[in-house]
């Protein structure tokens, strides 16, 4: 169980998004005009890589039908008479129909259909400015006259599974940790063996504890390990730091989740509340660490609790070191509260012997 | 006559297992926890932490080696908008990537020297944005931000030159978005009824997993006796069970599907019958499927390590997040056996797209057959595991009564006699 479901995990989800990019989404066309100039543009829009255009509605009625199926995820749109107003001066207006429901598709629509109706207005543009002898230069610093540049750093591809992965994973190791750690800690108290426990460590829980996760320590490092080499060499996921910077993360990142795991059960030295409040813990990890939605943007109070889970401190750590490669020092706040994460339930501990000393078993 | 009465039994039956699981469930705190409270709590935190739906005023810094009029008026449009915010205005590129090294700052946004002069000759100038990329939403943020400036620059100076062909308009062809649905194009909109129906999933699920290792437990105690069983035929129980689930679920379903999104002002394009349609078929396969997959439960709290990790495998199995049509044949089919990759995109196209029943009938007849499906694991599984590991249990048990706990403590590796 520890070995094979961060494992499985980290195989479904690098995968699953092995393309990086998801292409062709499946879309179609209302093309009322049917003119050489709405053809070409279709065309065109075949030709982007995001889209695939799939079906040819003969009205706006069916389209919406269409997407209502979930037969396509959005349409093009050119209404009757859009060449004729074109060459005219008349301005016609071709409209793109996305459905929002499917976030990341929807982005990657807007791209192709955007570019193309810029394309297509540059097209038109352009032959009427040529007709009046103006260089291929002028024309285009006419329609555009300032330009710009997008440089996403180190993830130029706005790969998806770059962003994903290497936060997604970890994240899947860090609630099985907490869950493993709370289940050993928890079936001593279950049993009642707890006694026992402590007794073969001479009355000391620090060594009993330790003696206790050692092993798995050992065992969920190997493990976050061999998943870093699956992100990093077998999926090709940037690691552009020396490797050893986040080979020593991960061994920080699992003590920092025992060491989470265990301040909560000392706390609450019972199973069922203990385990339970581990997988909350876990499971909220995903969506308050600022993944997805960036922290500065939640709500101030809502935010302040992705301070108190580990995965936070290693997902800025991954940013910092694997994909920009910034020098050690702007990180070391996050080695640091990886570190703070293996000492807190130090100083908890007693808690937890007076639990197994005067065990209380609530069924 | 027989045969009546045969179907007589199998009523009684069906009766007595459905009232039985209805009182294990309320005496089993944990169940209780997990097939209301969760579904209580869950959907809400998870709305409000996505209650913003976007980051906007992503910081950036502005590097201006042009020091023009336009460069000024370009960076102030730009810090105009509501997606970014300009925090600085440094002398060089050295000084931002310090900033962004520093995390004051995500992106950097580079104004050329001669940036004016080349607009004015008729040469096209140059700005650009360098973006830090460990949130993919602030990346499109920022992107989204410069566009409409620069667009909006564009705009104006080319209304000025090709006023003449264009009667005073700017583009000879306009174009224009119309988002579909989820009109706001927000993220909460997008993912959290998803969210909300996978909610209900996975609590039940976790709720039944501990149900059966409940009945686990007291078997090893009662030297593989449940007392708690009402000794029904296979079909009966599995039946009786998943009708009990059906009932007691009809509340959280309510409040999760009906309610929530409206708390949260979420799409509701869905026709109230249409959805509780589609609920039908989804609580029943997800009842079955969690009477089958509870065979990997042992005790009571070893439910959280099998069945709570699986939650984030199904979320991405909907397609939610890397879309259906992207995936490998591999994964799809992995997720058509998944009821909630059903459920939530017939959910949420009712929802968000106004879909009715009549148009998702292939996720509604999916349903359905998995349902059936998961019917009938979960018999195969009552009858030719839970029983015959029951039976097994009470063999050893009739030589040394102990046997069984001992066998468990030796599983557990606690060395206590």
């Amino acid at each position: 169980m520890m070995i094979v479901v961060p494992i499985f995990s980290a195989w479904f989800l690098l995968d699953l998004m092995k393309d990086g990019v998801p292409i062709l989404a499946p879309v179609g066309v209302v093309d009322l005009d049917d003119s050489s100039t709405s053809r070409a543009i279709l065309r065109n829009l075949n030709g982007f890589k995001e889209v695939n255009i799939g079906y040819g509605f003969r009205n706006y009625h069916e389209a919406i039908q269409a997407v209502q199926d979930g037969k396509i995820l959005g349409f093009f749109f050119i209404p009757e008479g859009m060449e004729e107003r074109a060459l005219g001066g008349r301005h016609p207006k071709v409209s793109f129909y996305i459905n929002y429901a499917y976030y990341v598709p929807a982005s990657f629509e807007y791209r192709g259909f955007k570019t193309v109706s810029v394309l297509a207005n540059a097209a038109i543009a352009r032959t009427i400015m040529r007709t009046l002898g103006k260089s291929d230069h002028e024309v285009m610093a006419t329609l555009q006259p300032v330009v710009t540049h997008t440089h996403g750093l180190n993830n130029p591809w706005t790969n998806y599974s770059y962003y994903l992965c290497p936060s997604f994973i970890p994240c899947m190791l860090a609630l099985l940790i907490m869950l493993v750690t709370a289940f050993s800690i928890g079936t001593e108290l279950k049993y009642g063996t707890c006694r026992q426990w402590i007794e073969s460590s001479a009355g000391s829980i620090e060594l009993a504890v330790t003696g206790k996760l050692l092993p798995q320590t050992v065992i969920f490092t190997a493990v976050g390990w061999f998943i870093q080499y699956m992100m990093y060499r077998l999926y090709w996921i940037p690691l552009n730091c020396n490797p050893w910077h986040m080979i020593s993360a991960m061994v920080l990142f699992v003590l920092a989740n025992q060491g989470l795991a265990l301040f909560i059960m000392s706390v609450v030295p019972n199973f069922r509340l203990g385990s339970t409040m581990c997988s909350l813990i876990g499971m909220i990890s995903f969506s308050i660490c600022g993944f997805s939605l960036p922290n500065e943007a939640m709500y101030p109070w809502l935010s302040t609790l992705a301070y108190v889970v580990p995965i936070r401190y290693y997902f800025l750590l991954s940013i910092d070191q694997a994909l920009n490669n910034l020098p050690l020092y702007y990180s070391r706040v996050y080695y640091a509260a990886l570190l703070g994460f293996t000492l807190l339930p130090w100083a908890m501990l007693w808690r937890l012997r007076r639990a197994c000393v005067n065990p209380v078993y609530v069924p | 006559m027989k045969i009546r009465n045969s179907i007589l039994i199998f009523f009684a039956d069906l009766y007595r297992v459905w009232r039985r699981e209805l009182r294990l469930v309320f005496r089993d705190e944990g169940v209780v926890i997990f097939f209301f409270v969760l579904c209580a709590v869950y959907p809400i935190l998870y709305a409000l932490i996505y209650d913003t739906e976007v980051a906007n005023d992503v910081k950036v810094v502005v590097v201006d080696n042009d020091r023009s009029q336009l460069s000024r008026e370009f960076a102030r449009a730009l810090d105009a908008t509501p997606e970014v915010k300009i925090v600085q205005y440094v002398a060089n590129m050295q000084e931002a990537q310090q900033l962004m090294a520093e995390k004051e700052c995500y992106g950097v946004v580079l104004l050329p020297s001669g940036f004016e002069r080349d607009v004015i000759t008729g040469v096209q100038g140059h700005v650009s944005l360098y973006c830090d990329m460990g949130a993919l939403m602030r990346y499109k943020q920022m992107l989204m931000g410069l566009t409409s400036v620069q667009q909006s620059v564009s705009n104006g100076m080319m209304k000025e030159k090709l006023a003449i062909f264009t009667n005073d308009n700017s583009a000879v062809i306009e174009s224009k978005q119309v988002p579909l649905g989820n009109t706001a194009m927000g993220l909460a909109s997008a993912l959290l009824p998803c969210v909300f129906v996978l909610v209900l999933q996975q609590s039940m699920l976790l709720g039944i997993g501990m149900l059966r290792g409940g009945s686990r437990e007291r078997r090893l105690e009662n030297r593989g006796y449940d007392p708690m069983d009402v000794g029904a035929g296979v079909i009966a129980t599995v039946l009786g069970r998943a009708l009990c689930h059906w009932v007691l679920y009809l509340i959280p379903t309510i409040y999760v599907l009906h309610f929530a999104p409206v708390f949260f002002s979420y799409p509701q394009n869905g026709q109230v019958v249409d959805i509780a349609l589609m609920v039908l078929p989804f609580l029943f396969a997800t009842s079955f499927m969690g009477q089958t997959i509870s065979v990997f439960v042992n005790d009571r709290e070893s439910v959280f390590i099998t069945i709570v990790f699986t939650s984030v495998i199904f979320v991405f199995l909907t397609g939610i997040s890397w879309p259906r049509y992207a995936m490998s044949q591999f994964w799809i089919i992995v997720g058509n056996a998944i009821p909630s990759t059903w459920a939530c995109n017939s959910y949420v196209m009712m929802q968000t797209g106004g879909a009715s029943l009549e148009q998702l009938k292939e996720s509604h007849f999916m349903l359905w057959a998995l349902a059936a499906i998961y019917f009938v694991f979960a018999c195969v599984v009552e009858k030719y595991l839970f029983r015959a590991r029951a039976r097994r249990m009470q063999h050893y048990a009739k030589g040394d009564p102990d046997a069984l706990l001992r066998e468990e403590y030796r599983r557990n590796a606690v060395d206590r006699m």
